[in-house]
Order: C-alpha cells, then structure tokens, then sequence
C-alpha cells in the first residue's frame, strides 16, 4: 500500500513507524527542513520537505496514485486542504485529523458529505469520550464497543478483593458469558491462556456482551467503585468536551480545574452544572483545597503530559479512588504504572487506530489500540473467505490472533474453541502484539 | 519652533441633535395634526392650539431632518447618542405641553410640561381634576403623546428616517431599555421597523378587544394607545371604573401584560427562532405577576378590604397588572387596603416589567440578574477560586453586565432616595413622598397618599412637578443616559 503522511509531528512519525513496520510503502512529508533532515535517517520512509497542502507539491510526490493519504499536522486548516487536494488528484482514501469542534462538531457529516474527505478524525474528542466510558464503568479503565454497541471489550483493574486473584483463570466461576482475552501486566499485553494466574494490579481485558459487561467487570475487579464526583484537571480540548459528556449523561458531580483564567471563564460559560475553578498552581493543598481527596474520580488532561502525571500523582497520593491521565508522549507510559495511576489515554493512538483501521481493509470495522502494545479489532467474515467454516480454534492459529467474541444476526455468542466462523459474522479479535497482518487475507473473499 | 494649536470641537454634537430632535417634531406634528382634525370634526375645542402647534413643529422639523443628509460621513463618538437622546426627548416634552397651553388646559407651563412628560415617558400622572371635561383633541393628543413614547419617540424616528447608520445606532442603545440591546436584523432600522410593527400589531389588537368588550370605538382608541404604551392616562377621571365592565378589565389586563413583555420575544415567536433567550426573564415576570395577585387577594381578603372573594381577586389581579407593568389604570382605590397590599404594590413597581418591553421600573432580567449574583457572591465566600458565570438557560451574561446591574441598582436606589429627600423637602408626608418618586421614576402614574389611585398630582408644588418631570426622564431612559450628563467627561470638549 502507498501511504503519504502529512506533518511529522508525534502522531505523523507515530503512523510513518508503524505502518511502515507492517512493510507499506510510506512517504512522509512536513514543511520544516530541519524537522525533514533530523528524521530522514531515523525512518524506513521517505522524508520530503515540502508543503503537504499544497496541489502543485501533491502532484510531485504523485499523491494521485496513493492508496490513503493522512493529513495530521499541527493546523486542521492545513489538514482538510490537503485531504481534498489529495481526493481530487484521485487518492484512493483520505484521512484529516481535525482538533477544533467548531469545523466538524457534533453530528455534522460535513465532512464526508460536501467534501468528500473520508475519515475526520478528533482525536481530543474521542479521548475524551474514552474517559467518560471509563468513569461511567465502575471497575474498568478502558470500554470499547463493537458491532454497533453490541459486544464489549473492557479493561479491568483487579483490586486485592477481585476473586480472580491467585487461582488459575479456567476456574473463575462467573456466570454470565464472557471471555477473558488478554492480561496487562506492568504495561505488557499478554494473551490469556487457561492455565495463568492473575495478581493484583493486573489489568485484565475481559469481552463480553454489552449488557452483561458492567456485572462481568464488577465481578472480575472485586471492588467497583460507583463514580459519582470526578474532578477534571485541564479544561482544554480534552477537558472540556468530557465535562459536556459527564454533564449530558447525568448523575455526576463536576469540578474543572483550568489554569488560564481566560480560558476557565470561557469553559465555565460553556458548561452549565459544572464547578469551574481557576487555579494557578496545583499543588497538593490547592488539590485538597478543591475536595480531590474526596473525589472518586480523578482525570488529569491538560495540555502537558508533566503536569497530567504529577497531579495525578499527588491526587493518588491525597486519596484520589480512581486516577486517569492523559499522556501523549509514548515514553512516558511505562511510568503511568510505576506512578499507580490507574490508566493512561493518548490521543495519539485514537488517531493511528483510525489510521490503521483504512490500512487493514474494508472488512475491518473499528479498531482499538491498546497503549501498552496489542489491539482489538473487528472484522466482517466475507462469503468464502479462509475464515468462513472454520473454528475458532482454527482462524486463531491462522490471524497470529484470539477471536474474542462473535456478534451473529446481531446476537453476541462467547467462542467455543470448535465454535465455527460463518459467512457475515462480526468477529472481535484481540491480538497482544500490535499489527495484525494477516486478518485481510483470512477475512476477505478471494 | 514652530507650535500648532489644537483645535476642538464643542462638546455636543449639534450635527446629530438637530436631525433626531427634527425627527422627533416631525412624529409629534403628525399627531399634533390628527388632534387637529379631531378638533375640527368634534367641534369642542382645540382646533387652534393643535392647528397652530402642527403648523410650527411640522415644517420646523423638517427643515431639520434636511441635516440629517451629512450623519452618514459624520464621525460619532458614544456621548453623541446619550446627548442626542435626550434632548430629543426634552424637545418632545416641550412641543408636547405646548397644546395644553394654547387650549387653556393648564395656564402655568411647568404643569404643562409635567403633564407632557408624564405622556411622553408614559408615566400617565395627571394634574387634570376633570377629565372628562377636556376637549377630545386634548384627550387624544394625552392618548399619542403616551402611545409615541412607549416603545420609544427615537425608536420610531430610526425606523421611519433615512438610513443613517452609525447614527441610528447610536441613538437607538442609548433609548433602548434593558441589559443588552437586542438586534434583531444586522440593521438597526430594520430592528426599529421591526419593534414598531410588533407595537402596532398588538395596538390594533387590543383596540378591537377593547370595541370588542364594550368600550365605544372613541374610548377603544384612547385605551389601546395608552395601554400597549403601559401609560395609563384615560378619558376619564375615574380610569377604568368608569366602565365597571369585567370584560374590559380582562382586556386591560392582557395587553398590559403584553405591554411588558419583551418585544424581542414576540418576534422570536414570529419568526420561528429560538425562544430561550428571552425565556427566564417572562417566565419569571408571570411568576412575580401570578404569585403578587395570589398574594394581594390574601391580603384583601384576610384584611377584609374588598368585599367578597370575588372581588377581591378581581381588584388585585387588575391593580398588580397596571402597577407591575408600571401602566397605572385604576378600578379600585388601593390606597385604602391594608399596609401590606400597599407596600406590595410599591415593591412591584420597582420591579416593573420585562426589559424591552414598554413598562419601567428595573425590569424583570435586572432583578433576575441580582438575585442570581447575589447568591453567587454567598457562595463566593466558601470557593473563592470558582469561576461564576451569570446565566440564564438561553444566554450567558459577560462580567460587565454583573458590574453593570449592580451598578444601576446602586444608582436607582440612589435616585429613589434623593427624590424623597426632595419631595419630603417640598412639603408631601412620607408615604407621598415615596410613592410620588415610585411612580414616577418607575413610570408608572399613581402612587399612594396625596398622590395616590383616585387623586392627582394637583398638591404637589411646582418645584416638586420639576423634581418628579425629572425622574420620569431618568427612569424612562434608563438612569445613565440622563445621568452621564452630569459627568465633567461629557461637558469636555471633543477631541480633548
């Protein structure tokens, strides 16, 4: 496949690596020389300067014959100009990655519609929804949905009370149908076999369908508990759209911490049942000051990844129940662990599932990341594919993957190892190493 | 060296009082010039005090509005608008008494001019002991003088002048009531053309209920100008008990309270836009109505001051609507209820009713907006660092305005008091006092005591008439427009 990437920022070098580890063909181009001349040796791409929205430099680079071209620079502007110069020049697929809600908020299919871009990606506002999954989930850090909200896949923290502890896992006694697919132990991502043992502080990724899921995390996690008052440290693009979604959904009591008096006073005009505080210094007496010793909630997404973890820190530190960051940089992850912060979010990788969901082919319906390495994704089985009559057992060894969970004529069935895949069915694999290759090849007919 | 002296302009700008203060004689010459023509066909008098009024304001003010050619180049700067505004209004309450004069109405002219403004401002205080007695013309120029000055003499003159522009914006903030000048139409023409045809509409309307409900088609006319304006003079010396009609009082009643609506409102609900803007504010203004009457009617019938349940409802649901919405008809003497009806009815004055609508008094978003501060600067004192923002479901307020509404209330107090300190100074007895600067201030006509339901503002002395003239105007435009004129920054010559 021939991928062009517009802007070498994080996210822009974050796509370039791994698609070009999944053997692409990758060009990736920005505007600062410098920028060009320091990556050029570090990637197995082709580095070009150059202006990524302009047609002139898009037709050199023959933008026309690439199979997805992603626009991820710092400016949406940039962004959507270049998708549509790249769509007219005939670009198979385009992706812009778009921050500002004022352009494509809400429901507006603009995008796709009237300019014909095909994926916009938000990625500050889908963090943010990943949050509010989280804090509206006792006992999981992480909810994704597939099959349309059918079936899903949870993370779960075990606590030293969850009855999955110390004894191997095929003895676990839970009754509603599940099945648990992957552990994530001090930021690895394993595969579950039968035969291990969960400990505390394992993350455990559990599927299953979704009305049984929040009994089923419950279960797993030992100690759910009920959120009810969450403070959220950053009012940003982050900060503010999780506000909007808490306020949406009822039943939660909101503090924003914002420290740019500005943009506090704008948030606290946007939003109508939350607290908003303008703070300068977060310290561990600003934090019990605002009551974070008594939140059961903590999400710390400001602008800066220091910040986010150090508040964290010290909001754990003060009594905090259950602390959330958002951190961008991919180095600094392992230390989410270390620090005991509950779980970590990146925008970053909602912009490469995106990404990589256009990668991997039509049948690939949605795509989630996970930050410590794997994913979970969901594919369509064609008529007469490899999959279609095979077992469980069977496409497993065949994707280097574990199907997690079918959705069949909209019913959520729980694999059995001989359980055989049919024509149509939604499968939701989990894979604990990121790049699942061969899923196009088994799912795709001919 | 060679030094070049700065040269400054005056401190008004007569560039833009000329053509508003024109416009303002044309809109009274043409209502001069209907009084004229009623004069003439009723043959009861006044056809030289309106014919020869007319006949001066008419070709005066047009000469005038020829001026108004160069406000389109012309440079305004914010003290233009207030100036031009109010002189506008003096010219009109000049040109207004000058009938009563001529016609012998009145023979000293503060009456006159009392009288005028109290007509114009749509206070609707009289010093006429019989009104019955006086010609139909001068009836009927009290009726226009009332119904031009409701949704605002200058108002009228921006929707019906030649474009000017800047000017008209100007003009226009500086007569409008309430916290923020609504804009309807990206041209404020339009937005007056609009105003306009919303108060025609409804004028019309209640005109016919008014026929409708028994009212001859002379009273029916007189009534509805007087009652969209939330005025409340009559052609009679007995208000609306004249008619001891209950259809008429449901009439009244309706229109006042449409009177005091937001006009903003109205054209939302026309046009289909959302409502929520206005929203807090009338809900608020029926609860204050609905929870006033519910609660005057106890009070009568617990004092037992009107006989009957009935009745009793019937006085207070028609006396809390005309002082709320500050028009000032009367039915019933309420100077002889109980203390706390009274005191009540004082309380709604002040409140009035919504802010650009054609009542006085604070305005109900006013009101809605203090309470609401008030209780954020409570809950202040436990979070110091929470930012509070005043809102209502359909509008976020900007920190001015919380500035701004505590500002004008501090100031309208302060006016309140220093009109009684006046009026207690000119010899009235407290309750008098108070209430003469309660009604007129809040422009609402009849206050308590010697000025109170079923008596005029005959006992007041002629330097209290100047003090209450002023407080119409005040009130009327809102306390700053008037009271910037007491600023050395607006005497400082332009350019300085």
């Amino acid at each position: 496949m021939r991928v062009i990437v517009i802007g070498l920022g994080e996210v822009g070098q974050n796509i370039a690596r791994t698609l070009s580890a999944e053997r692409h063909d990758v060009t990736i181009v920005d505007r600062d020389e410098a920028r060009v001349a320091a990556l050029e040796g570090e990637l197995d791409a082709l580095v070009l300067a150059g202006n990524g929205a302009s047609p002139k430099f898009l037709r050199e680079i023959e933008a026309g014959e690439a199979d997805l071209l992603c626009a991820v620079t710092q400016s949406d502007e940039v962004n959507v100009i270049a998708a549509l110069a790249a769509r007219q020049l005939g670009a198979k697929q385009t992706v812009a990655r778009v921050r500002d809600d004022d352009y494509f908020g809400g429901e507006e299919s603009f995008s796709r519609d009237m300019l014909g871009i095909d994926f916009v990606i938000h990625p500050e506002r889908a963090t943010a929804e990943d949050l509010a999954e989280a804090v509206m989930l006792p006992g999981a850090v992480h909810v994704e949905h597939f099959a349309e909200g059918r079936l899903s896949v949870a993370e779960t923290v075990l606590t030293d009370r969850s009855p999955l502890i110390g004894r191997p896992l095929r003895e676990r006694t839970m009754v509603r149908p599940h099945s648990v697919v992957g552990i994530i132990r001090e930021g690895r991502t394993l595969a579950a076999e039968p035969g291990q043992r969960p400990k505390k502080g394992d993350h455990l990724l559990i599927a299953a369908a979704r009305e049984d899921i929040g009994a089923v995390v419950a279960y797993a996690a030992g100690q759910a508990i009920e959120v009810h008052n969450v403070v959220v440290f950053g009012a940003g693009r982050i900060g503010l759209p999780l506000a909007r979604r808490l306020e949406a959904t009822g039943g939660f009591t909101v503090t924003v911490i914002e420290n740019d008096a500005a943009r506090a006073r704008q948030v606290a005009e946007l939003l109508r049942s939350t607290t908003v505080l303008h703070e300068d210094g977060m310290g561990k007496d600003a934090l019990l000051a605002h009551g974070v010793d008594s939140a059961d909630a903590f999400i710390a997404c400001a602008g800066d990844d220091r910040s986010n973890l150090l508040t964290s820190l010290h909001a754990k530190q003060i009594g905090a129940a259950f602390c959330l960051a958002v951190v961008s940089r991919e180095d600094f992850v392992p230390l989410v662990d270390a620090l005991g912060i509950d779980a970590a979010f990146s925008p970053r990788l909602v912009t490469a599932e995106t990404i990589l969901q256009s990668v991997r082919g039509e049948n690939v319906e949605a795509m989630h990341l996970l930050l410590g390495g794997g994913e979970v994704l969901e594919v369509q089985a064609d008529a007469g594919c490899r999959a279609d009559g095979r077992s469980v057992e069977q496409v497993d060894s065949l994707t280097w993957a574990h199907v997690a969970g079918i959705v069949r004529n909209g019913k959520v069935l729980m694999p059995e190892a001989h359980e055989r895949i049919e024509a149509g069915d939604r499968v939701v694999l989990f894979s604990p190493r990121r790049g699942v290759a061969e899923v196009g090849r088994t799912f795709n007919a001919a | 060296m060679n030094r070049t002296r700065r040269r400054y302009g005056p401190s008004l700008n007569w560039q833009l009082i000329i053509p508003v203060s024109a416009g303002v004689l044309v809109a009274s010459g043409l209502g001069l010039a209907a009084c004229f023509a009623v004069a003439v066909i009723g043959d009861d008098g006044g056809e030289a005090a309106f014919g020869i009024t007319a006949a001066a304001a008419l070709p005066v003010g047009g000469l005038g509005l020829l001026s108004a050619r160069r406000l389109r180049s012309m440079p305004l700067i914010i003290r233009d608008g207030f100036a031009a505004v109010t002189a506008a209004w003096l010219t009109a309450a000049i040109v207004g008494a000058v009938p009563f004069l001529i016609a012998g109405t009145f023979d000293r002219p503060v009456e006159a001019f009392f009288e005028s403004m109290s007509g114009f401002t749509t206070t609707g205080a009289t010093l006429i002991d019989d009104v019955d007695a006086e010609p139909d013309a001068v009836l009927l120029w009290r009726s226009l003088l009332q119904w031009l000055g409701g949704v605002g003499i200058v108002v009228l003159v921006v929707a019906i002048a030649p474009a000017t522009g800047l000017a008209s914006q100007r003009v226009f903030y500086a007569e409008t009531s309430g916290i923020t000048a609504d804009r309807l139409t990206p041209r404020i023409a339009d937005t007056a053309k609009i105003i306009w045809g919303i108060y025609l509409t409804l004028t019309a309307l209640a005109l016919m209920s008014y026929w409708v409900a028994g009212m001859s088609a002379w009273d029916a006319v007189n009534h509805s100008l007087t009652t969209l304006a939330t005025g409340g003079f009559s052609t009679h010396t007995a208000s609306l008990a004249a008619f001891d009609s209950l259809a008429i009082e449901l009439v009244a009643i309706v229109f006042m309270a449409a009177g005091g609506v937001n006009f903003a409102f109205y054209w939302r609900a026309v046009r289909g836009g959302s409502l929520w803007p206005e929203a807090a504010e009338i809900r608020l203004y029926f609860l204050i109505l609905v929870a006033s009457i519910a609660a005057v009617t106890a009070s009568l019938v617990l004092a037992d001051d009107v006989s009957g349940v009935w009745n009793s409802l019937r006085a207070s649901a028609f006396t809390v609507t005309s002082l709320i919405t500050t028009t000032g008809f009367t039915t019933d003497d309420y100077d002889l209820w109980g203390d706390y009806a009274r005191w009540h009815l004082l309380v709604l004055m002040f409140i009035g009713g919504c802010a650009g609508s054609t009542a006085g008094g604070m305005k109900v978003t006013r009101i809605m907006l203090l309470g609401k501060a008030a209780a954020q600067e409570i809950a202040r004192q436990l979070r110091p660092k929470a930012v509070q923002v005043l809102r209502t479901r359909g509008r976020v307020y900007g920190e001015d305005v919380r500035l701004g509404v505590l500002g004008f209330f501090y100031i309208y107090m302060t006016v309140a008091i220093a009109g009684t300190f006046a009026m207690t100074a000119a010899g009235l007895d407290f309750d008098s006092a108070l209430s003469s600067v309660a009604a007129t201030l809040n422009v609402v006509g009849p206050g308590l005591g010697a000025v109170g339901g079923i008596e005029n503002y005959a006992a007041v002395p002629e330097g209290g008439l100047l003090v209450l003239s002023a407080l119409m105007l005040i009130g009327r435009l809102e306390v700053f427009t008037v009271l910037v004129l007491l600023t050395r920054v607006f005497w400082r010559p332009r350019g300085a």
